[in-house]
């Protein structure tokens, strides 16, 4: 039998299993990880490929996890992945590798559904397969991923992002086929194709040499010219046609059949009738069919169904694996297809359920639904698949969830078949309306915001559905997400005015309905309505949530329409009520939003920081650590990098990051460490973040991109790629939403600073076009700016200040002094140290330039020297002293070879008294600083004025011998008793 | 085995379609390249009519590049995406047909088997592609754009708007490119309208891109079920490859 079984060598593909050995295995260095995705046509060659390689790797010591996505259309979340552990657990000797394995397949198990679930999953399946791996490189083979489901996706691109903290690879093939028309993964590889830790192969057909020679080893001998000719032009270098024609010439069948088609035609034929039954069966099941399976299917006794699986091993329709059978190709699956009669496919599917829902242990709800709805009996396939339905909500698959839910809609409406036996099933009781409540809002989870809203239409014409006013909630809720604001609003308005709602319904409706109007803009409204939702929250109990949710909106329109003392008030009030009467989320979500109002519109850094720091503490506590801790911790690196505390900085992004959080919070995390290396100059860091940036982008979320681009123009700058810097922002342009003025703000001076210094370096041609553009974009800001809030344009003038001293430049090619002291001076004033020192350089260079005021220039070089050096600055540090030699100006008082390395903070020094030279007036305003007060508050607190305050800060500063809030709130944290 | 796909400029074409452009300004450099290649094919050259197609389109695309630079669409990340996997789609194709692959759409296939010859007048054979572009890539750009970005296709959004912004621009530049044709060339996009049914509803470029939006939104409702997915797939191409072979047909050249 081994014989007639035998493979055909692997033909014509040294240099691809070279190419995948070594992205994914030989050059690929501890921690990091890579990717091969191969594409290609049916029998093309893609399977055989990934298990040679898949053998090839495991001898070298890797690990390798095999699994396969399914096409049944509806498998469940995740099941690749945990196809391949079971796998992996029938062939794993090793026990402590086994009972890593057992212990990852339980998390899967034991998965409930919660908020922030899919996230928390992620990070538990990156860690169990971190044991299983127990130090070996990690290899996940990947085959049929056309068929992928959105949550391994998901998981894919978070452990290719790095984000797991595991040392892995991943080789998947995509048949080319499907990637046609209108395929997820299209967009994904598009992206993904550009990393230098990705690659795409795309698998051709063998040329003539190489088809030749496989039809050689096949047959024994070369063939005659004329047989080589003809097995070329029917095969097309297709090596699964290839090898099958050549053995039908082999075995002296040769030109009985034409196409592949007629050959497995031919060889289906020729079965005897046991085995013909066994192949008919597997095609009709979903691959592997377990053994077992297969024998309730076919119901031979044993002796018999062995001697029919070998003979249809031996033609050459099946393989046999461990943990069942398949087809030996999808080429064969097509050919049975149109084989069956549909009533002889029907009655296979029956018996497959059948055997299915008889079989002890866990039911494969899907597969079950699948089988039931094929054999024709909607009624039985129906609880199935809310069964398996509720299994994909439970592992945070909401996409597949939807599908099952809506699945189970259809077949509630199916009149039941008539069973074999001439009667019909008893028709099974289901609640429609809840049907269609559980598929909209499985719907609006995956983003399926039209059918969600068509689904809610149906449940509200369903008498048993729900009250109106909820309904209203709901359907403006699903169009809010949609993005579709004025009919959500709408909703919200109908909620108020309607005398059938509730208090609680209408205390819902105007706080977020507050929030709407806050994101489109209209503070003052947002402002009203937030009011009525607090006065209405007033008489509610249990409306914690809502309190939060409309203070948030209260506040920030009062930001935003210039009182931002009263907007800073109501979110500290709304913190207070939250610790009283709240649950966790409702603290967690007041803390943010009190954060994101300090550190963004109101522009108190420091305060801001020190509360999303406190705030970060207080949730870990309540045990919102992985979700909210993460965000407040996101908030906290952003603003110590614009006061310029990078060491600081970097240690709470680290933090953050041990969370291994997923999704947009790892994407914000990951820039906001790009930041930081690009501003140290440290490439290497910054690249491997933007990779995995991009990784993670891949999969979907456009805000990040703008993000990104910026930074790698700043990169690419320091690295003197100003076309690449050029690139990266012309991008931006044409990607940048034109009402986001501080993005395309910054981009605009990071595509001028790049044309600027392109042209004085001499580095690229310059592009008057790009130019043009640039200046338009400008114009453009300065136009949008002044129509939009008080804090946008704060912030926005601060950019247009460089970019018109970024235009002097480009248009003397000196700059213009006066231009760069003013941006200097903006700067300084937004207490923003990495600008205000880049401006100082260029106007020390402008005054240079001139030959005027060479005193001053030296004076600018050496504030921006300190200023750049006690950031850490490393490529702007080093293009200072370029310029301070040039000039002869001495910047340092003891020039050292190179810029000095970045800071580290300070260890934490013992834990003695610190505190004990502060009088007790300075102790109490300390506290108060420690809680992220602003000096107007803590004034207000202790009676005093705010003017007094400043000079017991400036004590305390002095006497801990620190020079910011943060430092002295974290002696003081460290020295609290307890 | 014989010459290869595209002659002399064979190894340039292979080089040039190796690298996915992922971004407009991208796109608009690979079409320009591409149509310096194009106009070297032997043996019609610049009368190549694929290179017919590609002229039209690099004009239409840059046109698209300068709205975004000038701020002239509402969401401008969606209409980007949307160009860039437009253009790929196209791009997809002339890798297919370069590799020999029985992948190639019929609707593009159809135009490309006339590369080497007869000849046919530009304004068919820009039409042609117009056709394969619009009718049958179209509507799966959309669906991938929106897939990527989070969004649906719903009629009267902001990306509608922009969408439709795309018909201005064809008004704009086609007259220019073609002065003194245009009613002939209104005539044509009438009839390329999708399917073959619709033919006679005509209303110029607005009409068949309208068709291709509702394309979209039917395929965005099966998209998670490869089996419909590809039955959408395999009736827009069918469609296409019939209308795509009639304009190349005698009878296309009535047009000019």
């Amino acid at each position: 039998m081994a014989s007639e079984v035998d493979t055909a060598p692997l033909v014509g593909r040294t240099g691809t299993m070279a190419t995948l050995r070594s992205a994914l295995y030989d050059d690929l260095r501890p921690g990091q990880t890579g990717a091969v995705f191969l594409t290609g046509e049916s029998g093309v060659g893609k399977t055989r490929l990934l298990s040679e390689v898949g053998d090839q790797l495991r001898q070298a010591g890797a690990l390798v996890l095999t699994g396969a996505c399914l096409d049944i259309g509806d498998a469940s979340p995740l099941h690749p992945v945990r196809q391949a552990l079971r796998r992996l657990d029938a062939e794993q000797g090793e026990a402590r590798t086994a009972s890593a394995i057992r212990g990852l397949l339980q998390v899967f198990d034991e998965e409930t559904p919660g908020p922030d679930g899919a996230g928390a999953l992620l990070e538990r399946v990156a860690q169990g397969l971190h044991l299983v791996a127990g130090g070996r490189p990690l290899v996940l083979v990947l085959d049929d991923l056309q068929w992928v489901d959105r949550s391994t996706r998901q998981l894919l691109l978070y452990l290719l992002a790095g984000l797991g903290d595991l040392q892995l690879s991943v080789l998947a093939a995509i048949r080319a086929e499907s990637l046609r028309g209108a395929h997820p993964l299209r967009r994904v590889l598009t992206e993904l194709r550009r990393l230098r830790s990705v690659q795409v192969v795309d698998l051709l057909p063998l040329d003539r040499a190489a088809t030749d020679e496989l039809a050689a080893a096949v047959v024994g001998a070369p063939l005659p010219p004329e047989a080589a000719d003809q097995l070329w032009r029917r095969s097309g270098g297709n090596p699964f046609v290839a090898e099958e024609l050549a053995r039908d010439r082999r075995d002296g069948r040769d030109g009985i059949s034409d196409t592949v088609r007629e050959v497995f035609l031919d060889r289906v034929d020729a079965l005897p009738q046991p085995a013909h039954a066994v192949v008919h069966a597997v095609a009709v099941g979903v691959e592997p069919v377990e053994h077992w399976l297969l024998a309730q299917v076919v119901r031979l006794p044993e002796e018999e169904l062995l001697d029919a699986v070998r003979e249809a091993v031996a033609h050459r329709l099946l393989v046999g694996a461990d943990d069942g059978y398949r087809l030996r190709h999808r080429l064969v699956a097509e050919v049975l297809a149109s084989e069956l009669l549909p009533a002889e496919r029907a009655a296979l599917h029956r018996r497959f359920a059948e055997a299915l829902t008889a079989a002890p242990g866990e039911l494969h709800q899907a597969r079950l639904a699948h089988h039931w709805r094929h054999a024709g009996e909607p009624a039985r396939a129906l609880p199935a698949a809310m069964a398996a339905a509720r299994e994909a909500e439970r592992l945070h698959g909401y996409a597949e969830a939807h599908r099952h839910w809506s699945a189970a809609l259809t077949l509630a409406t199916e009149p039941p078949a008539v069973l074999p036996d001439g009667g019909r099933p008893e028709p099974v009781e289901v609640d429609r309306a809840e049907l269609l409540s559980h598929a909209a809002e499985a719907a609006h989870h995956s983003g399926e915001h039209a059918r969600a809203l068509t689904l809610l239409e149906e449940l509200a014409a369903e008498e048993s559905g729900p009250p109106v006013c909820a309904l209203h909630i709901r359907r403006a809720r699903y169009l809010a997400a949609a993005g579709r604001s004025a009919p959500a609003e709408e909703e919200y308005r109908r909620v108020l005015a309607s005398p059938d709602c509730t208090p609680h319904e209408r205390c819902t409706a105007a706080a977020r309905l507050a929030e709407l109007l806050l994101h489109l803009g209209r503070y003052a409204e947002a402002g009203e309505q937030a009011r009525e939702a607090l006065a209405l929250a007033a008489d509610v109990p249990g409306s914690t949530s809502e309190v939060v949710m409309a203070s948030a909106a209260l506040g920030f329109s009062e930001a935003f329409l210039e009182d931002p003392a009263a907007g800073l008030a109501v979110m500290r009030r709304a913190l207070d009520t939250a610790e009283r009467s709240g649950g966790p989320e409702d603290v967690a979500c007041a803390y943010l939003h009190l954060a994101d109002l300090m550190t963004g519109p109101l522009n108190i850094l420091e305060e801001g920081v020190v509360v999303a720091r406190r705030g970060a503490e207080r949730v870990a506590e309540l045990g919102l650590g992985r979700t909210w801790e993460t965000r407040l911790l996101a908030v906290a690196t952003n603003g110590l990098f614009r006061v310029g505390q990078w060491a600081e900085a970097e240690k709470v992004v680290a933090a953050a990051l041990r969370h291994r959080p997923s999704g947009a919070d790892a994407v914000e995390l990951l820039l906001a460490r790009c930041r930081l290396s690009v501003g140290y100059g440290d490439v290497e860091a910054s690249d491997r973040d933007l990779e995995a940036v991009a990784t993670m982008l891949a999969g979907g979320g456009a805000r990040h991109v703008l993000p990104m681009l910026i930074l790698r123009a700043g990169l690419s700058m320091w690295q003197g790629r100003h076309d690449l810097a050029r690139q990266a922002v012309q991008r931006g342009l044409t990607e940048s939403r034109s009402d986001d003025v501080i993005v395309l703000a910054t981009l605009a001076w990071h595509g001028l600073r790049a044309e600027a210094e392109a042209a004085a370096g001499r580095t690229i041609e310059p592009d008057p076009n790009a130019v043009r553009r640039l200046r338009e974009a400008v114009d453009r800001v300065t136009r949008k700016s002044a129509r939009a809030g008080a804090p946008v344009r704060y912030v926005a003038d601060g950019f247009l200040a460089l970019c018109d001293a970024e235009l002097s430049r480009l248009d003397d090619g000196r700059g213009d002094p006066a231009l760069w002291e003013r941006s200097a001076l903006e700067w300084d004033r937004r207490n923003h140290p990495y600008p205000a020192a880049y401006s100082r350089l260029r106007q020390a260079e402008a005054l240079l330039g001139r030959r005027s005021r060479v005193a001053t220039a030296g004076k600018l070089l050496r504030q921006a020297y300190e200023m750049a050096q006690s950031l850490g600055a490393v490529p702007l540090t080093a293009e200072i002293r370029t310029i301070a030699s040039r000039a002869r100006v001495t910047v340092d008082a003891a020039p050292g070879p190179a810029p000095v390395p970045r800071p580290r903070a300070a260890p934490a020094g013992p834990a003695v008294d610190e505190l004990a030279t502060l009088t007790a007036r300075e102790r109490e305003v300390l506290a108060a600083v420690a809680e992220g007060l602003t000096n107007r508050e803590i004034g207000q607190r202790l009676f005093i004025s705010e003017r007094t305050i400043g000079v017991h800060v400036s004590h305390i500063f002095d006497k801990l011998q620190v020079r910011t809030r943060v430092q002295a709130s974290a002696i003081f944290l460290r020295s609290r008793p307890g | 085995m014989t010459e290869p796909v595209w002659g002399p400029v064979h190894q340039d074409i292979v080089g040039l379609l190796a690298d996915h452009p992922a971004d407009v300004p991208a796109v608009v450099d690979h079409l320009t390249k591409l149509q310096d290649l194009l106009v070297r094919l032997p043996p019609l050259e610049e009368s190549c009519p694929l290179a017919d197609f590609n002229k039209l389109y690099l004009v239409i695309t840059s046109t698209v590049l300068d709205g975004l630079y000038d701020d002239r669409f509402r969401d401008p990340a969606f209409l980007a995406r949307l160009d860039v996997e437009f253009a790929a789609r196209y791009f997809d194709a002339l890798r297919f047909w370069t590799d020999s692959s029985p992948s190639t759409p019929k609707a593009w296939a159809c135009l490309f088997k006339r590369m080497r010859g007869p000849d046919a007048r530009p304004l068919p054979s820009a039409a042609a592609g117009v056709n394969a572009h619009i009718n049958y890539d179209l509507p799966f750009a959309l669906v991938t754009t929106f897939d990527s970005l989070d969004s649906e296709p719903i009629d009267g959004s902001d990306q509608h708007r922009d969408y439709l912004e795309i018909n201005n621009i064809f008004a704009e530049r086609i007259p220019q490119l073609r002065r003194g044709y245009l009613d002939n060339w209104q005539l044509m996009i009438d009839m390329v309208n999708g399917d073959i049914d619709d033919w006679y509803q005509g209303e110029l470029v607005e009409y068949t891109r309208n068709v291709a939006w509702r394309n979209a939104q039917k395929i965005w409702r099966c998209r998670h079920d490869p089996e419909a997915r590809e039955c959408e797939r395999t009736r827009l191409d069918d469609n296409a490859a019939l209308l795509g072979r009639l304009l190349l047909s005698p009878l296309g050249a009535f047009l000019q």
